[in-house]
C-alpha cells in the first residue's frame, strides 16, 4: 500500500505577541496515511488537529519538518491541490447562491469548464444525495444539507484525498449516519479519507486507523485492532452483598453499578469464562448474563489523554 | 520561464513594487509639473487680460513685474516667432488675445524655457503676493498652514455653493453690504463660479441701487482709482464692475462676464459707450451666443462708430442668414447706420467747405454734401419708422439753421425730440448748440446739463489740482452763456 | 491560450464571485442608496436659489453637489469594500475552501482585487448614471464632461482601493482596515502638506529638523497625491479657459495604474506567507 500523505518531524510554533508566550502547537509529528484508508485523526479541542490539516493544505506554514503528499513536497502546486478535497469545520457558504451554483464555482476553481463541469456537478450532487435541492438557494438549507453541499464542494474535482475537519459536528443522529454511510461509500471508491474529529464513536465505526493527538504530540497510532487490545468479561449477578463484593475485589474483580442485590462485575483479562462461572457458584451468586467486552475508543482516548496530562503535571 | 516566475515570486513582486514606486515617483514629478504649469498658465492668461484691459501704465504690482519678465522671455520663445503683435501689447499679450491660441500659451507655460519664471511664480504665489493667483488651488495648497479651505479637500466648490445660498439669503433680507463680503468668499472658494460673478454684479448694479436716491454732487466722494466723483449708486456700479473684472481675470475665456460688464453696467447703467464697446468687442471675440453681437453693434452706433456697426450688422446677416435678428432687426439697423453715415459725412463736408480757402473746392464739397444729404433723406424715407421721422425732422432743422431760421429750427427739434424718445439726448444737445450759435439765452436746466456734461462736478476728497481744473473749465463754459 | 485560461480563469471566477457576494453587502447598499438620494435630492436644493434670477446657478449647484456626493460616498464604498472582502472571507472560513483548491495565493488576490474593482465600477456607474440623467433632463444636452469626471474619479478610487486592500490582507476583521483605509484616503489627500513640512523644517537649520525635512521630501516624491485628481471637480463645469485636460487625463490614468500595481504588490507581500 502506498503512502499518500507523509509528515516527517513536523513542528508548528505560533509565535506569541509581546505579552503572550509562544505556543508549540505541534511537536515532531510523524504521520503516514495510506492509500484507500479512512484515517481517524483524534484529539481533544486544541490538540493540533486543525493545525496539521491546514499545514497539509498550505494554509499554514510549518515551523520545521517536511510534508509530502502523493510523493511530492510541492504541496502548494496546482497539480497536488487538484487531488485534494477539503471540508473545513463550520465554513459558511454564501446564502445567495443555489446549491449547483456553489458547486460550479468551486468546480471552476479546479479548472473544470463546460460539459465536464456540468457532469461533475451532476455526479457530485447525486453522490451526496442533493439532487432534489440543487435549484434551491442555500439560505433554505438545513444544517445537514449545508454539510452535504460542503462535502460536495470538496468532492467536485473527484479528488484522491479527502480531508474532513469535524464533518459531523452539530448534526443530528440521522444526518450523522447519512454522512457516515457516505464516507464509507467514498472509501469504496478508492478515496483516501483523513477525518479529524473529537466525536469518537463516529470515527470508531468507520476508521481503519486512528491517531490520537494531545497537546501537539502524537500519543498513539494504529489500526483499531492494534489499539483496542484490552478485552475483559463482564457479568451481571444477583444476591450481591458487601461481604462478597469485598472478597471479589480482592481477586481484582471490579464491582460496578450495584443496585440492591444486583451488580455488574468486570473481570480482569487473566480470568477465563470458566473461572468466572466458578466464582459465582462458590459465592452463591445468581448469574444473569456473561459477555466478553472490548475496550471502546472512548476509553482508550480517556486513558491516553488522562495519562498524558498526568505525566505533564508530574513533569511540571 | 514559468518555473522561474513561480520560484522567485516573492523577489519578483518586490521588484515590481520597487519599479512601480519608482514609476510613481517619476509620474508624481511629471504631474506636479503639469499642475504647476496649469497654475502658471492660468495666471499668464489672467495677467495678459489685465494688461490688455485693465492695467495702468505705471503698475508696479508683483503681478505686473512678473508678467514683464514673462513677456520678455516670450520674445525668445521660438514657437512664438512671426506671431503678429498688437499695438500697445506685448507679444505674449497679443497671442493671449486670441483664445484659439491658448494651446500655444499652454506650451509656453509648460516649456523648460519658462522654468525660472514658473518657479518665481510659485514662490510669489506661496507668499500670497500675486493678486491673480490667490484663486489657484495648487498655489494655495502650497501656501501651507492649516488653511480652512484645504480641509475641504477637493470639495471647495460645494462649499462655494453653500456660501452662495447664504448670499442669496442676505439678498432677500436686503443686507447688501454683508452680501458683498460673502460674495468675495464665495468666489475665493470657487474662482470658476461664473454665475456668482454674473448674478453678484447684477445684484450690485441693478437691484441694490434700485431703491437708492441720486446723490447730489457736493455729497459725492472722489474715487482715486476710477478718478470720478461717486455717489452711493455709482459706488455700487463700480463694485459691480470690480467684481466682474475680478471674474474676467480669473476666467478670461468666458464671454458672459465681458458681456455683462459691457452691456449690463457700462451701457445700461453708466452710459459709458466707449467702455461698453470695448468689453462687448472682447465678448464677441470668444465663442458666444447669437444675441451678443447685436448689443455690440447698438453700442457702436451709440458711440458714433456707425461704420463699424454697419459692417457688423452686414457680417451678422451673412453669418446667420434666416435668423430672426437677421431678418427682422438687422435690415433696419443697416439702413439706420447707412443714413447716419451719410449724414455725418455730409456735415463733415459742409464744415470743411466752410473752412477751406479755395472757393472752387468748397463749391465741390458743398455739392457732394448735398448729394449725401439727399441720400440720407432717402434712407430715412425708406426706413419709415419713428426714428427715421425724427432724423428727417432733424435734417429739416439743420437746413433751417443754415438759413438762419434759428427759432424755427429749435421748434422743429423740440417736436422731434418728444416724438422720438431714442433721440432725445442728441436733439437736446443740438438745441443748445443752436441756441449758443444764435445767442439765444439757455434755460437754467440746460445750463446745468451743459456744466455737468463738461465734467465740472465738484465733490469731497478731490485732489486740489483736479478741483482747480474743473472750476476753470466751468468758468469757461459759463462765460460762453449769453 | 490554454495557459492563459488556466492562469486567469481562476482569478476571474474569484472576481465574479467576489462581485456577486460584495454587491449584496448591506452597508454598501446603504451608502449607495444615500448617495443616490443626495444626487436625486440635489435637484431640489436648487429651490433655495432665487428663482427670479434666470441663471445656470442651479445647474452648477447640482453638478457640484453630485460630483462631491459621488466622491464622498464612492470613497466610502471603495474603502469599505476593499477593506472587508479578505477579512470577511477569513471570518467565514470561505477562504479555506478556496485556497485549498488549485488556486495560488497571487491568483486568489488578483481575483479578489478584480472583484472589488467590479463592485466599485458598478457603484460608480449607478451613481454616475443617475447624475447623468438628472443633468440630461434639466439641461437637454448630453453632459459628456461628466463622464470624464466619473472616469477620473474611478482612477482616484483605484489607488485608495489598492492600498486599503494591501492593509486588509494583514487584518482579520474588516473594522480596522476600514479605518485604515479612511486614513489612507485622508492622508493621500494631504500629501501636499509634506511640502510644507519640508519648507518649515528647513528653516531652523538643526540636524534633526533637516532630517525630517529630507524624509518629508522623499515621502512627498514617492507617496501618491490624490489632490492631483481634483481636476475631476473642474471638468464637470467645463470652463473654456481650462488648460487642455487631454494632457492631464492620460497621465493621471497611468499614475493611478502604477500605484495600483504598487498597492497590489504590497498586498501580495503581506499575504504571501499569511497564516489563515
Amino acid at each position: 500500500m502506498t503512502t499518500v500523505i507523509r509528515t516527517t518531524a513536523l513542528n508548528k510554533i505560533y509565535e506569541g505577541s509581546l505579552r503572550s508566550q509562544d505556543v508549540h502547537a505541534l511537536k515532531d509529528l510523524n504521520l503516514e496515511i495510506r492509500e484507500g484508508e479512512i484515517f481517524g485523526y483524534l484529539g481533544p479541542n486544541g490538540s493540533g488537529k486543525t493545525t496539521t490539516i491546514k499545514m497539509l493544505l498550505g494554509l499554514l506554514f510549518p515551523t520545521s519538518g517536511k510534508i509530502e503528499i502523493l510523493g511530492s513536497e510541492a504541496i502548494e502546486s496546482a497539480k497536488i491541490k487538484r487531488n485534494i478535497g477539503y471540508l473545513p469545520e463550520g465554513a459558511y457558504y454564501p446564502d445567495f447562491l443555489r446549491g449547483e451554483e456553489i458547486l460550479s464555482y468551486y468546480g471552476r476553481l479546479y479548472g473544470l469548464r463546460g460539459a465536464e463541469l456540468n457532469k461533475r456537478v451532476d455526479e457530485t450532487l447525486e453522490l451526496v444525495g442533493m439532487q432534489h435541492a440543487r435549484k434551491r438557494f442555500l439560505r433554505g438549507y438545513s444544517k445537514g444539507m449545508r454539510q452535504r453541499i460542503g462535502l460536495a464542494q470538496a468532492l467536485i474535482s473527484d479528488p484522491k484525498i479527502l480531508i474532513l475537519d469535524e464533518p459531523t459536528t452539530g448534526l443530528d443522529p440521522i444526518a450523522r449516519k447519512d454522512i457516515r454511510d457516505l464516507l464509507v461509500e467514498l472509501r469504496k471508491r478508492g478515496i483516501t479519507l483523513l477525518i479529524s474529529s473529537h466525536e469518537l464513536l463516529e470515527v470508531e465505526l468507520i476508521s481503519d486507523r486512528v491517531a490520537i493527538l494531545f497537546e501537539g504530540v502524537m500519543q498513539t497510532l494504529g489500526t483499531m485492532d492494534e489499539l483496542l487490545t484490552q478485552r475483559e468479561l463482564s457479568m451481571t449477578v444477583e444476591h450481591m452483598t458487601d461481604e462478597i463484593a469485598a472478597s471479589l475485589e480482592e481477586k481484582g474483580i471490579v464491582v460496578e453499578d450495584r443496585t440492591g442485590i444486583r451488580a455488574l462485575l468486570r473481570l480482569p483479562q487473566k480470568l477465563s469464562t470458566y473461572d468466572a462461572i466458578e466464582l459465582c457458584q462458590a459465592r452463591k451468586l445468581n448469574l444473569l448474563s456473561i459477555s466478553p467486552r472490548r475496550e471502546t475508543l472512548e476509553e482508550l482516548f480517556v486513558r491516553i489523554v488522562g495519562s498524558a496530562s498526568e505525566s505533564r503535571e508530574v513533569a511540571q | 520561464m514559468l518555473d522561474f516566475i513561480k520560484k522567485n515570486q516573492t523577489a519578483l513582486m518586490i521588484l515590481v513594487l520597487i519599479l512601480s514606486l519608482t514609476a510613481g515617483t517619476v509620474l508624481n514629478h511629471k504631474i506636479r509639473h503639469l499642475r504647476e504649469s496649469e497654475a502658471f498658465y492660468r495666471w499668464i492668461l489672467a495677467a495678459a487680460v489685465n494688461e490688455r484691459l485693465f492695467q495702468d501704465d505705471d503698475d508696479q504690482s508683483e503681478d505686473a513685474l512678473l508678467f514683464e519678465r514673462c513677456t520678455a522671455l516670450a520674445e525668445n520663445y521660438a514657437p512664438f516667432d512671426n506671431s503678429p503683435r498688437e499695438a500697445g501689447l506685448s507679444l505674449l499679450g497679443s497671442i493671449a488675445q486670441n483664445y484659439e491660441d491658448d494651446k500655444r500659451i499652454w506650451s509656453f507655460a509648460e516649456s523648460s524655457l519658462a522654468k525660472e519664471e514658473r518657479i518665481a511664480f510659485l514662490t510669489l504665489a506661496k507668499g500670497q503676493k500675486l493678486q491673480f493667483a490667490t484663486d489657484i488651488e495648487y498655489a494655495e495648497a502650497q501656501a501651507g498652514g492649516v488653511n480652512v479651505f484645504n480641509l475641504f479637500f477637493g470639495f471647495r466648490k460645494v462649499a462655494a455653493n453653500l456660501v452662495w445660498l447664504e448670499v442669496d439669503r442676505y439678498w432677500h433680507q436686503g443686507n447688501v453690504y454683508r452680501m458683498q463680503t460673502l460674495m468675495r468668499t464665495c468666489v475665493a472658494l470657487d474662482p470658476q463660479f461664473i454665475e456668482a460673478y454674473l448674478v453678484g454684479a447684477w445684484h450690485l448694479s441693478y437691484n441694490a441701487t434700485a431703491q437708492l436716491p441720486d446723490t447730489p454732487w457736493p455729497q459725492r466722494e472722489w474715487n482715486a482709482r476710477h478718478e470720478q466723483c461717486l455717489g452711493e449708486k455709482e459706488r455700487f456700479y463700480y463694485h459691480g464692475i470690480d467684481f466682474l473684472r475680478e471674474g474676467i481675470r480669473r476666467n478670461p475665456r468666458n464671454y458672459k462676464l465681458y458681456f455683462d460688464l459691457g452691456f449690463g453696467i457700462y451701457k445700461q447703467k453708466l452710459e459709458d459707450y466707449p467702455n461698453a464697446v470695448k468689453y462687448l468687442a472682447e465678448a464677441i471675440r470668444l465663442p458666444h451666443d447669437r444675441w451678443v453681437p447685436r448689443q455690440l453693434f447698438i453700442c457702436q452706433e451709440l458711440n458714433g462708430q456707425y461704420g463699424d456697426a454697419l459692417e457688423g450688422w452686414k457680417d451678422y446677416v451673412d453669418r446667420y442668414p434666416g435668423s430672426m435678428t437677421a431678418v427682422e432687426v438687422a435690415p433696419r439697423f443697416i439702413m439706420r447706420n447707412e443714413g447716419l453715415l451719410f449724414e455725418t459725412e455730409a456735415r463733415l463736408l459742409l464744415k470743411n467747405a466752410k473752412s477751406t480757402a479755395n472757393p472752387g473746392e468748397a463749391e465741390q464739397m458743398r455739392s457732394q454734401a448735398a448729394a449725401l444729404w439727399e441720400k440720407a433723406r432717402d434712407t430715412w424715407n425708406a426706413l419709415d419708422d419713428p426714428y427715421g421721422e425724427g432724423r428727417k425732422l432733424m435734417m429739416d432743422a439743420l437746413e433751417l439753421r443754415e438759413e438762419g431760421r434759428y427759432l424755427e429750427a429749435i421748434a422743429t427739434l423740440d417736436k422731434a425730440r418728444w416724438d422720438t424718445g431714442a433721440l432725445f439726448t442728441e436733439f437736446s444737445a443740438l438745441i443748445m448748440e443752436i441756441k449758443q450759435e444764435a445767442a439765444i439765452p439757455l434755460s437754467v436746466s440746460e445750463k446745468k446739463a451743459l456744466l455737468r456734461e463738461s465734467e465740472v462736478g465738484l465733490c469731497s476728497g478731490m485732489p486740489e489740482e483736479e478741483r482747480q481744473r474743473r472750476m476753470k473749465s466751468a468758468e469757461t463754459i459759463e462765460s460762453s452763456f449769453h | 491560450m490554454n495557459y492563459l485560461s488556466s492562469a486567469f480563469g481562476g482569478p476571474w471566477c474569484v472576481a465574479v464571485y467576489t462581485y456577486r457576494e460584495g454587491i449584496r453587502r448591506k452597508l454598501l447598499i446603504g451608502f449607495l442608496i444615500l448617495s443616490l438620494l443626495v444626487i436625486f435630492g440635489s435637484s431640489f436644493i436648487t429651490s433655495f436659489v432665487d428663482p427670479t434670477a434666470e441663471t445656470d446657478i442651479d445647474l452648477k449647484l447640482i453638478k457640484d453637489i453630485c460630483v462631491t456626493a459621488i466622491a464622498i460616498f464612492g470613497a466610502l464604498i471603495t474603502v469599505y469594500i476593499s477593506a472587508s472582502v479578505i477579512p470577511a472571507e477569513v471570518e467565514t472560513k470561505v477562504i479555506y475552501t478556496v485556497l485549498s483548491k488549485p488556486v495560488s495565493r497571487v491568483q486568489y488576490l488578483l481575483g479578489k482585487f478584480l472583484g472589488i474593482q467590479l463592485i466599485i465600477i458598478v457603484n460608480l456607474l449607478l451613481m454616475g448614471g443617475l447624475f447623468f440623467m438628472a443633468l440630461y433632463i434639466r439641461q437637454g444636452i448630453m453632459p459628456t464632461l461628466l463622464l470624464w469626471s466619473i472616469f477620473l474619479t474611478y482612477f482616484e478610487f483605484l489607488i485608495i482601493s489598492a492600498f486599503t486592500f494591501a492593509v486588509s490582507c494583514a487584518a482579520t476583521s474588516p473594522l480596522v482596515p476600514t479605518l485604515q483605509g479612511l486614513f489612507i484616503y485622508i492622508t493621500a489627500n494631504l500629501t501636499e502638506y509634506l511640502k510644507d513640512v519640508e519648507h518649515r523644517a528647513g528653516q531652523t537649520g538643526q540636524f534633526l529638523d533637516e532630517a525630517i525635512g529630507k524624509i518629508a521630501t522623499a515621502l512627498y516624491s514617492i507617496l501618491p497625491n490624490l489632490q492631483n485628481f481634483s481636476i475631476k471637480m473642474q471638468i464637470v463645469n467645463g470652463q473654456p479657459n481650462d488648460p487642455p485636460t487631454d494632457v492631464m487625463i492620460p497621465w493621471l490614468v497611468l499614475y493611478s495604474l502604477v500605484y495600483a500595481v504598487a498597492g497590489f504588490a504590497c498586498a501580495y507581500l503581506v499575504f504571501r506567507r499569511k497564516e489563515v
